[in-house]
């Protein structure tokens, strides 16, 4: 075959995804520009010359959060926020925090909200709506901003990376290309700089590559989210409540939130750790059975469903973290463990970590190296931030809820006391799938939730309520390496899990001529990456689609 | 050749829609919004009748501020500037007025060529485009299936119903409505979103354009239709149960041709 012809680009810093990580990184390289314009011309650097790809349709499309701002990173990075701007970030203040315990048919109140989950001073936002707000500054400063188009594939050199090629568009599902065939750039940069969230593509690429990973191998939880709009007066904005218990139980880590927004408005949710043992446990259904709980029916009968989404987040925390830096590129936010999983919140440090990624780069440019070595000094900045104060002394949290709920609890009370080291230290972890029983064949197909339509939906229902939309006729972006593995070993072993733990209802095993066979209906996908992360056999490689398609979290 | 094309911004064919409180529109607070679909097709066609013949592409957009972001996607597809005729409650206007500002603010440009999308997706009047020709005083065709140019003179395709179509021949200027999927839009490039960036968007306001207007349609009410569903016995001798059921199939469930 003909060798593809791209058109070239040549930037000083390319930066993958335009979530708070990455959208940041480039507003603080822009700062960085206009407040040292002799050295940034010395060194030839405009703010022209700072790209930024985003895969969505409009920055924030595939931003989905709880979500909970600890303001602290955007008060460093645009210390007007809170005059001049409060309403373009944030629905509304925390007012009141509170934690609760779940069985069946009760709610029990924690007397005193444990201190990881007090959210005074915090606000809740839109992650969605802070996404957009923070790409305006970027556009402003002059930084281009690409939307729909994806980093499909690194550029190597010898020893890192050189920048990205995007997706071809235009191909058509046998990969053949269409009359408006388009095919990627080639897009080099100086620096590039990784900001994808968690489980991202080109990470992943990039990690086994140089073999950067951490102590421990990066492990994910996966929240599944409804916004809604209730009957006037059911929930205040800024009530913040969090849920342990039912209906996961105490042996299965995650739990349940619900936030008050402004108008009505209500955000929740249930995050599961992605390494149960069941592999026909099927996440979307426990959160629609989180809904019909008493205490969360109450607030929802009679509104009605706004939008709907879910999204993985990396609870590994710093053991789990990659080496963030090879030559000529960095790895921030999401992308690089940088979430503290106690609290549940990796948008500050997310941003944070696109501040100091900034300052790196900016500092390696003017001196005209970009070298592993140059760019080594972004883990030192990590070490020496509040980032690190953060995630040290909850290095082992997540691990330790391995025994369950209760013993992890104690685990991590006495961490607190130890500063983190507690009983193990570090507290290894293997890959989530591995926490897998198999079934060999001892458990037929379970039936699939239903919903009752107005407080509970099936999740084609719910898909329909993420906004999603792919281009029909393009080659799938979920790549199976064996789909004769699917019908066979996969179902007598594990009972296909990938039929219940895709919450966009993507993969469907169907019959064809007494065979059990895959099918993929990869336009579902709202990118959330569990495919990717739990399937038993590490065969399903998510790719990403034509750029512009995906979900719309529109309010998320 | 100076060509003008309208684009309008709906809401994103994927929004889930909700009615507001006053029952005439949408809730415009929890969607997106996109080009209009016929409209993307119309510019593609301007594009490429640039391409071939050179010339200017305008494109110009009714609507309220946000609508200026579907204009920069005209600008970086290739556009060679925008018009935006600012309207906050752009929802209200009915068809003729929308055509009315939007003669107003076309009058000037001396346009050789007019091109909109057949319909929108939303109200889907179908009826803008053509009140837009006679407001101008040019000559117009719908439904355009293809467009060839030769000195002076529009060599039109127009879809028929049944699979039929017509050839017609039209005089320069002219204002066409264009079917969708009469090309393959191209995708924004690179370049063309930075070049966009250099290219001016004029804004001009609805309210001084047509400061008066007075409308001649309106909106009662916008409400989803009622899915109904009626299990009906019919009992009696098969043959008579036969008979009944064709005249019910014919006639109330109309799915039967009743000749
Ligand atoms: C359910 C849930 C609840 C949460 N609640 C909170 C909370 O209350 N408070 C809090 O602080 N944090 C919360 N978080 C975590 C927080 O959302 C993340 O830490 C944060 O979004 C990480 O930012 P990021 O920029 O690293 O990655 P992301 O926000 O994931 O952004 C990555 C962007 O890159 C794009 N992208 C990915 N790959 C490519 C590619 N190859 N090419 C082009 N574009 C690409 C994606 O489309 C995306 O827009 C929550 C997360 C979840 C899932």
């Amino acid at each position: 075959m003909k060798p593809v012809e791209r058109e070239r680009l040549d930037a000083d810093v390319l930066i993958v995804g335009a979530g708070p990580a990455g959208l940041a990184c480039a507003l603080r390289l822009a700062q960085l520009i206009e407040t040292n314009r002799d050295a940034a011309a010395a060194a030839g650097l405009s703010a022209e010359n700072i790209y930024v790809l985003e895969k969505a349709r409009e920055v924030g499309a595939h931003q989905l959060s709880g979500a909970i701002l600890d303001p602290r990173a955007l008060r460093e990075l645009l210390p007007e926020f809170e005059q001049t701007a409060v309403a373009g970030v944030s629905d509304t203040p925390v007012s009141e925090d509170a934690v609760y315990f779940l069985t069946e048919r009760r709610a029990w109140k924690f007397p005193v909200t444990p201190p990881p989950l007090r959210n005074h001073g915090h606000y809740v936002v839109s992650l969605n709506r802070l996404a957009k707000w923070l790409a305006e500054r970027v556009e402003q400063a002059g930084i281009n901003l690409f939307t729909q188009f994806a980093g499909a594939e690194l550029i190597w050199n010898h020893t890192g990376i050189a920048g990205v090629l995007t997706e071809d568009k235009g191909l058509d599902k046998n990969g053949r290309p269409k009359p408006n065939y388009t095919p990627g750039y080639e897009l080099r940069a100086r620096v590039t700089v990784l900001a994808e969230g968690p489980r991202g593509s080109l990470t992943k690429t990039l990690v086994q590559r140089y073999g950067l990973d951490g102590v421990n191998p990066q492990v994910y939880g996966l929240g599944i989210k409804e916004l809604w709009e209730v009957p006037a007066g059911r929930i205040r904005p800024g009530f913040v409540a969090h849920t342990m218990g039912w209906p996961l139980g105490t042996r299965l880590y995650g739990g349940g939130w619900i936030y008050g927004l402004q108008q009505n408005r209500v955000s929740l949710g249930l995050v599961v750790a992605l390494e149960y043992p069941d592999p026909q446990f099927d996440p979307h259904a426990a959160f629609q059975k989180f809904k019909t709980h008493p205490f969360v029916r109450r607030l929802l009968e009679g509104g009605r469903l706004v939008r709907y989404g879910a999204k993985t987040l990396p609870y590994g925390g710093w053991y789990s973290m990659p080496r963030p830096y090879v030559d000529g590129g960095l790895i921030i936010g999401d992308s690089a463990s940088l979430l503290n999983a106690q609290r549940l919140k990796g948008i500050h440090i997310g941003m944070k970590s696109g501040m100091l990624a900034a300052e790196t780069i900016f500092e390696a440019l003017c001196a005209g190296d970009t070298s592993a070595k140059a760019l080594s000094v972004f883990q030192k900045k990590i070490e020496q931030s509040w980032i690190r104060e953060e995630l040290w002394p909850v290095r082992n949290f997540h691990q330790a809820f391995h025994g369950g709920l209760w013993s992890g609890l104690l685990h991590s009370a006495l961490q607190m006391l130890t500063g983190g080291r507690g009983l193990r230290d570090p507290w290894r972890t293997r890959p989530g799938h591995e926490a897998y029983h198999r079934l060999d064949g001892q458990r037929s197909p379970t039936a699939r939730f239903k919903g009752d339509g107005r407080l509970t939906f099936d999740r084609l229902t719910d898909v329909y309520h993420s906004g999603t939309r792919h281009e029909e006729d393009q080659p799938c972006h979920l790549i199976v390496a064996d789909l004769n593995l699917c019908g066979t070993r996969c179902t007598i072993e594990y009972g296909n899990p990938c039929e219940y733990f895709c919450p966009a209802a993507v993969y469907e095993m169907t019959k064809e001529r007494g065979e059990r066979r895959l099918k993929i209906n990869a336009s579902n996908c709202v990118h959330c990456k569990t495919c990717d992360i739990m399937d038993p056999y590490e065969i399903i490689t998510w790719v990403p689609p034509e750029g512009g398609g995906g979900p719309n979290y529109e309010g998320m | 050749m100076k060509i003008a094309v309208c684009v309008k911004q709906v809401p994103a064919k994927d929004a889930p829609l909700h009615i507001a409180p006053d029952g005439t529109w949408i809730r415009e607070t929890d969607i997106s919004f996109e080009m209009n679909e016929p409209d993307s097709y119309a510019l593609e066609e301007a594009l490429r009748l640039k391409e071939k013949h050179g010339g200017e592409v305008v494109a110009v957009s009714l609507g309220p501020e946000r609508a200026k972001q579907t204009l920069k996607e005209a600008l970086a597809k290739g556009a060679d500037r925008g018009l935006h005729i600012a309207d906050e409650e752009f929802y209200r206007l009915d068809p003729l007025t929308a055509a009315r500002a939007l003669a107003r603010a076309l009058e000037p440009e001396r346009c050789d060529l007019v091109l909109t999308g057949l319909q929108s997706e939303d109200h889907g009047f179908g009826q803008t485009g053509v009140l837009l020709a006679e407001l101008l005083g040019l000559p117009h065709a719908t439904i355009i299936m293809s467009i060839e140019v030769q000195n002076e003179t529009l060599r039109l395709k127009r879809e028929l119903e049944a699979g039929w179509f017509q050839w017609l021949e039209l005089p320069l200027p002219a204002v066409l409505t264009i079917q969708s999927g009469i090309n393959k839009v191209r995708y924004a490039t690179l370049k063309g979103i930075m070049a966009a960036k250099k290219k001016e968007i004029r804004t001009l306001l609805r309210t001084e354009l047509l400061p008066s207007f007075e409308l001649t349609q309106k909106l009662e009410r916008i409400y989803v239709p009622q899915k109904t569903k009626k299990t009906e016995f019919l009992q009696g001798p098969p043959k008579e149960v036969a008979a009944k059921l064709l005249e019910k199939l014919k006639h109330e469930a109309r799915v039967l041709g009743s000749s």
